[in-house]
């Protein structure tokens, strides 16, 4: 069965109840079981494989071993939980935070041509299933998501470049920002960063756009924008998570320019008011 | 060892559980759910509560780092239990436990959530 773009062969195939996989070219492949998609890669993000690799669980050579020894009698997958080298929720948890991520970055590249191999199987077996509606809605949820964090894509291929000097007074940082900030070397993109760290590509980014917003990220314009750009214009989105406390005015008002301009000059300060009230006093005691 | 599911369900087995929901805190995604009304809007509202809590005892503890073992939100009629579990290359995932005041026991459903997290995760 040749069927054309993914876009509308995905659809055709859950709705006939397939098992297969869709290749689109070298971008991707999605797999599909009775109809369901059970798991999406993405040249653009890390697969299990190589989340698994990185994480230190399993040496390259172990996960060669296993999905040598895979077979329809036991998937990989089942081989990898039974070994004790994560457990069947990590194993899920895996399976589907790396499809999530791969269906995200491949619906996007929309590729034109596809090709569905059917009863193909991935060799780690099938873990988690999505219907497909829900996978597209989980996709644009995300989009909007990114959207409200931080509402231009031109940062999404620049490579990440921290800000030497930041204008808050306070920056807050999730685990995987601080990663990203500590390996940032202003040459390579969060693509690229995401596959270093062995994260998400998804959430990668979302961190790198809630690191603008918060004012860390040399975003290209001149340093003096940036920081009013952090509360993005639309709905009363809360700041950035990382986004520290920069709203508040630098300091309280000072006081010492007042002493300068004379004893004489009174303001409504407590300190003004006891000398009047003192001052009042001894005149009427007089 | 148990998966994803039967860590709901075991969740759901728990004297007092109204509804279980297990929430990816990174994109604010409900991973599964049992006996939520609205799982969507439920994950995301439950992932802010729980990063704004981050945020506020972040900028309020003396000591420079530490880790929220749970969240317990108690309202007139109910608890509310959120509970994160590092994953291994994402998360944290949120497992989310809300609870009928009246026969729930805090401390036992604090206890029994604490067991099945570890098993979901254990290794």
């Amino acid at each position: 069965m040749a069927a054309s773009t993914l876009d509308t062969a995905l659809p055709a195939l859950a709705a006939d109840g397939t098992t297969g996989a869709l290749r689109a070219g070298k971008e991707g492949t999605v797999y599909l079981s009775q109809g369901r998609v059970s798991y999406v890669e993405c040249a653009a993000t890390l697969s299990v494989e190589e989340l698994l690799a990185a994480s230190g669980r399993i040496s390259a050579t172990g996960l060669r071993t296993v999905r040598q020894a895979a077979g329809p009698d036991e998937h990989g997958g089942d081989i990898l939980v039974r070994q004790g080298v994560l457990s069947r929720g990590e194993l899920q948890f895996c399976v589907l935070g790396a499809t999530l991520d791969a269906a995200y970055f491949l619906l996007q590249a929309r590729p034109a041509r596809t090709r569905f191999k059917e009863g193909e199987e991935h060799w780690l077996g099938a873990h988690w299933f999505f219907d497909v509606p829900g996978l597209l809605r989980e996709c644009a949820r995300r989009r909007s998501r990114l959207e409200r964090a931080w509402p231009s894509a031109e940062l999404d291929g620049r490579p990440v470049t921290p800000v030497s000097h930041i204008g808050a007074a306070r920056a807050v940082l999730t685990p995987l920002q601080w990663e990203l900030m500590r390996t940032a070397d202003c040459t390579a993109t969060p693509a690229e960063l995401a596959r270093r760290l062995g994260r998400p590509a998804y959430s990668t980014l979302l961190a790198v756009r809630e690191l603008a917003a918060a004012g860390l990220l040399d975003t290209g314009q001149t340093a003096a924008p940036a920081l009013p750009k952090r509360t993005p214009p639309g709905g009363r989105s809360q700041p950035g998570r990382g986004a520290g406390t920069g709203k508040e005015p630098a300091s309280p008002p000072q006081a010492e320019g007042r002493h300068a301009s004379g004893p004489l000059a009174v303001n409504a300060d407590a300190t003004d008011v006891n000398l009047l009230i003192r001052l009042r006093d001894a005149l009427e005691a007089l | 060892m148990i998966g994803i599911e039967d860590c709901l369900s075991e969740a759901m087995s728990i004297p007092g559980a109204l509804g279980a929901i297990l929430v990816d805190h990174t994109s604010g995604m409900a991973v599964a759910e049992k006996g939520m009304p609205d799982p969507a809007r439920s994950a995301a509202g439950l992932s802010e509560a729980f990063r704004a809590t981050i945020d506020g005892v972040a900028v309020s503890s003396p000591e420079g780092s530490f880790r929220v073992e749970d969240l317990i939100i108690t309202t007139d009629t109910s608890y509310h239990l959120i509970r994160p579990m590092e994953m291994m290359f994402d998360g944290p995932l949120l497992v989310c436990l809300r609870l009928d005041r009246e026969r729930a026991n805090l401390a036992l459903a604090r206890r029994r959530l604490l067991t099945i997290t570890d098993q979901l995760v254990a290794s």
